[in-house]
C-alpha cells in the first residue's frame, strides 16, 4: 500500500501508474514511480502551462486491438491522447513541446529480441515527429530505473535514478 | 469449470469497475477523496485466505448474501480505526471509539452502499439481476467471523476463486478491502456463459497449484540450507491480474532482485525480490568477508545469484517434474533498483501478445531475522494453459518436487 505525504499545505503529485496518463496545468505536479523499460511522456504548452504526462509500457498502439480502451498504456496512442486533451483545456497545438525519460534495458534476456526499453523510445521520438511535436530533451536508456515528476507550469521534468551518485537531473 | 482467459478478463475488469464504483460512492458520502488499489482476482487455499486476512489487527466488516445472476458473497473489510474513521466523518458529533448502535448502523450503510456499488457493475456487465441481502455487520479478528460459515469459504486445502479489491483514501490512514467469493457453481456457468476459447479446466489449475506449493516450500528449504537463515513460506497464492498491475504489486522502494527467464512449456519470468537489508543478511550468512563498498560488491552480488540459481531450480524443476517436461532456466540477472522497474521490463515483453497473466506470488520468511523474499513467476499465458491442458493431475502427488543441487555456473563477474 502506497502512504501519502502528510504536510499541510503541499499537495499531493498526482501519481501516473503504468498504462496511465493525465492532463493538469499550472504548479500541479504528476508524478510516476520506477520506470525501469517503461517510458515517461511529458507534453507541455509553455505558454498556457497545460500539461500532461503518460506512463507507456508498448510501443504500438495502432497495432492493438484495445488501444481505444486504453490510450495511455502505447507510445502513439499515448501522445495523441495528451495532446487531444491539452488542446481540449486551451493548450496551442503548435506551442506544445515534449521531454521524455525512461525506456531503460534492465535486462538481458535473450527473449528480449529487440531491446524493449529502446523500442518504447523509438516509438516516441516517431510519433512526436509525426505530429510535429519538438522534442526538446530525453534522459533514457541505460540499465536504470527511474522516478519522474512533472510541472506543466515550469516543464520541468525532474528524474531520479535509483543509484546515488546521479540523484536528481532536471530536464 | 472451464477458465477461459478472456472471460476471466472480463471479470477482472468488472471487478475494478467495481471498485471504482464503491470508491466513488465513498467519496460523495464521507467528501474524502478515493484512490482504487490493486484489483486481484485470487485462486487460493482456505489456509492461505486465513494466513492473508489474519494479521492480527481488528476488523469490521459488512457483509451481504448475492443471489439471483451471481450467487456468493460479498464483504467489505475495514481496519478497525478506517471504520471509525469513516463514522467520524459521518457522525461529527461521535467519540466513535467503540461499535455501539448508532456507530455500528453508520458503518453497516456505508458498507452496504459500497458493496451495492460492487455489485451494480456486475449486474450491467452479465445483463442480470443480482439481489442483495440485509447487510450484516461483523467485527472481530478471525476469518471465520467474515467468511467462514458461508458456503463459499474454502477448507483448508482447497482452491476457491476470489475478487479482492484494495481503496484507501487519499491523505488519511482510512484503507479497506472488498472480497467477492463468488458461488462455485454460479460462477462456472458465468464462465461458461462468456467463453470463447477452450480454457483451462479448474482441476488442472487446482492439481497445478498444488504442485506450485511443493516448489515454494522447496525455495524456502533451499534458502535454509544454503544461509543457515530458518526461512518458511509466508504467503502463497495464484493471482489472476491485468499486466499493468503486477508492478503496482511490488514495494515503491530500493529492491535487489535476480531475474531469470525460462523456456519450455511453459515459458516466462522468474523474479526473487529482497529489500535491501534482506540481501545484506544473506550476504553476512554467505560470505564472511566485510565489505565496505556501499551498495554490492562483485562477490556480494554473485553470492547473491548463486543463492537465487539455486532457488530458481528448486521452483522450476518441481514444475517440469509434474508437468514432465524439461524448463531450462537463464543465468541469473542481478538487479539493484526501485521495485517497479525490474518487473516492468518483463510485463512488456508479454504485453507484445497478452493484457493479463496468471502470477504465482509467493512470500518467503524468516522468523526473527530480516529475510523476506518475495517471488513472482509470471508464465507465458498461450504456454501455461497448453502445459496445464497436458497436465495429468493423478502425477502432481507422486511426484518428487525436490530439486537436484547443481553445480552452479557462470554466476559470477557477469552482472
Amino acid at each position: 500500500m502506497k502512504t501519502y505525504g502528510s504536510e499541510p499545505g503541499i499537495p499531493d503529485p498526482v501519481q501516473v501508474g503504468i498504462a496511465e496518463l493525465a492532463v493538469t496545468e499550472g504548479d500541479d505536479t504528476l508524478k510516476s514511480y520506477g520506470l525501469g523499460s517503461c517510458l515517461a511522456i511529458a507534453l507541455y504548452d509553455p505558454d498556457s502551462g497545460i500539461g500532461g504526462l503518460a506512463h507507456v509500457m508498448l510501443p504500438n498502439g495502432d497495432e492493438a486491438e484495445n488501444s481505444d480502451q486504453k490510450p495511455g498504456k502505447y507510445a502513439d496512442t499515448a501522445i495523441r491522447a495528451l495532446l487531444r486533451r491539452m488542446v481540449e483545456r486551451g493548450a496551442s497545438y503548435t506551442s506544445v513541446e515534449a521531454k521524455i525519460a525512461g525506456g531503460s534495458d534492465m535486462f538481458e534476456f535473450e527473449s528480449f529480441d529487440e531491446s524493449v526499453g529502446q523500442r518504447n523510445v523509438e516509438a516516441a521520438i516517431d510519433e512526436l515527429e509525426k505530429l510535429g511535436v519538438p522534442l526538446i530533451d530525453e534522459d533514457t536508456g541505460g540499465k536504470h530505473g527511474r522516478t519522474v515528476e512533472f510541472t506543466p507550469a515550469t516543464g520541468t521534468l525532474s528524474v531520479q535514478t535509483a543509484n546515488g551518485d546521479a540523484g536528481v537531473t532536471e530536464l | 469449470m472451464k477458465l477461459d482467459v478472456n472471460a476471466l478478463g472480463t471479470f477482472y475488469r468488472i471487478a475494478r469497475e467495481g471498485a471504482g464504483l464503491a470508491a466513488g460512492r465513498l467519496t460523495r458520502m464521507t467528501g474524502v477523496d478515493t484512490r482504487v488499489g490493486v484489483t486481484k482476482l485470487n485462486f487460493m487455499r482456505g489456509k492461505e485466505i486465513r494466513r492473508d486476512f489474519e494479521d492480527g489487527t481488528e476488523k469490521v466488516g459488512v457483509r451481504v448474501e448475492l443471489s439471483g445472476g451471481l450467487e456468493g458473497h460479498s464483504v467489505m473489510v475495514f481496519d478497525r480505526d478506517s471504520a471509525l474513521r469513516i463514522v467520524k466523518t459521518l457522525l461529527s458529533e461521535s467519540d466513535a471509539e467503540e461499535f455501539d448502535e448508532m456507530n455500528r448502523s453508520a458503518t453497516t450503510e456505508v458498507g452496504h452502499i459500497m458493496n451495492s456499488g460492487f455489485i451494480d457493475g456486475w449486474a450491467d456487465v452479465l445483463e442480470t439481476v443480482i439481489d442483495v441481502s440485509t447487510p450484516e455487520f461483523v467485527e472481530g479478528r478471525s476469518v471465520e467471523l467474515f467468511f467462514g460459515d458461508s458456503d463459499e469459504m474454502p477448507g483448508e486445502d482447497d482452491l476457491a476463486l476470489l475478487f479482492q479489491s484494495h481503496i484507501e483514501a487519499v491523505g488519511t490512514e482510512i484503507a479497506f478491502s472488498h472480497y467477492l467469493f463468488p458461488e462455485h457453481d454460479s460462477m462456472a456457468s458465468l464462465l461458461d456463459r462468456l467463453r470463447t476459447s477452450g480454457g483451462i479446466e479448474y482441476d488442472k489449475l487446482d492439481g497445478f497449484d498444488r504442485m506450485a506449493q511443493q516448489g515454494a516450500e522447496e525455495v524456502a528449504n533451499t534458502a535454509t540450507t544454503l544461509t543457515g537463515i530458518e526461512t518458511s513460506v509466508e504467503i502463497r497464492r495464484l493471482n489472476f491480474l491485468s499486466l499493468e498491475a503486477i508492478p503496482q504489486e511490488v514495494a515503491d522502494r530500493m529492491l535487489v532482485g535476480i531475474a531469470f527467464e525460462f523456456d519450455g512449456i511453459p515459458s516466462g519470468y522468474l523474479l526473487f525480490l529482497f529489500d535491501e537489508e534482506s540481501a545484506h543478511e544473506i550476504v553476512d550468512a554467505m560470505v564472511p568477508m566485510e565489505s565496505d563498498e556501499e551498495g554490492f560488491d562483485e562477490m556480494e552480488k554473485s553470492a547473491i545469484k548463486e543463492l537465487g540459481n539455486i532457488m530458481a531450480s528448486g521452483f522450476l524443476d518441481g514444475w517440469a517434474n509434474v508437468l514432465d517436461t524439461t524448463i531450462d532456466h537463464s543465468t541469473p540477472e542481478f538487479i539493484h533498483d526501485l521495485g517497479a522497474a525490474a518487473v516492468d521490463p518483463v510485463i512488456i515483453q508479454l504485453g507484445e501478445n497478452q493484457d493479463f497473466a496468471f502470477v504465482f506470488d509467493t512470500v518467503v520468511v524468516a522468523d526473527g531475522r530480516e529475510f523476506d523474499c518475495e517471488i513472482y513467476a509470471i508464465p507465458d499465458e498461450d504456454d501455461l494453459e497448453r502445459a496445464l491442458n497436458d497436465l495429468d493431475v493423478d502425477r502432481v502427488d507422486d511426484t518428487p518436487t525436490t530439486a537436484e543441487f547443481q553445480e552452479v555456473e557462470n554466476t559470477s563477474g557477469d552482472s
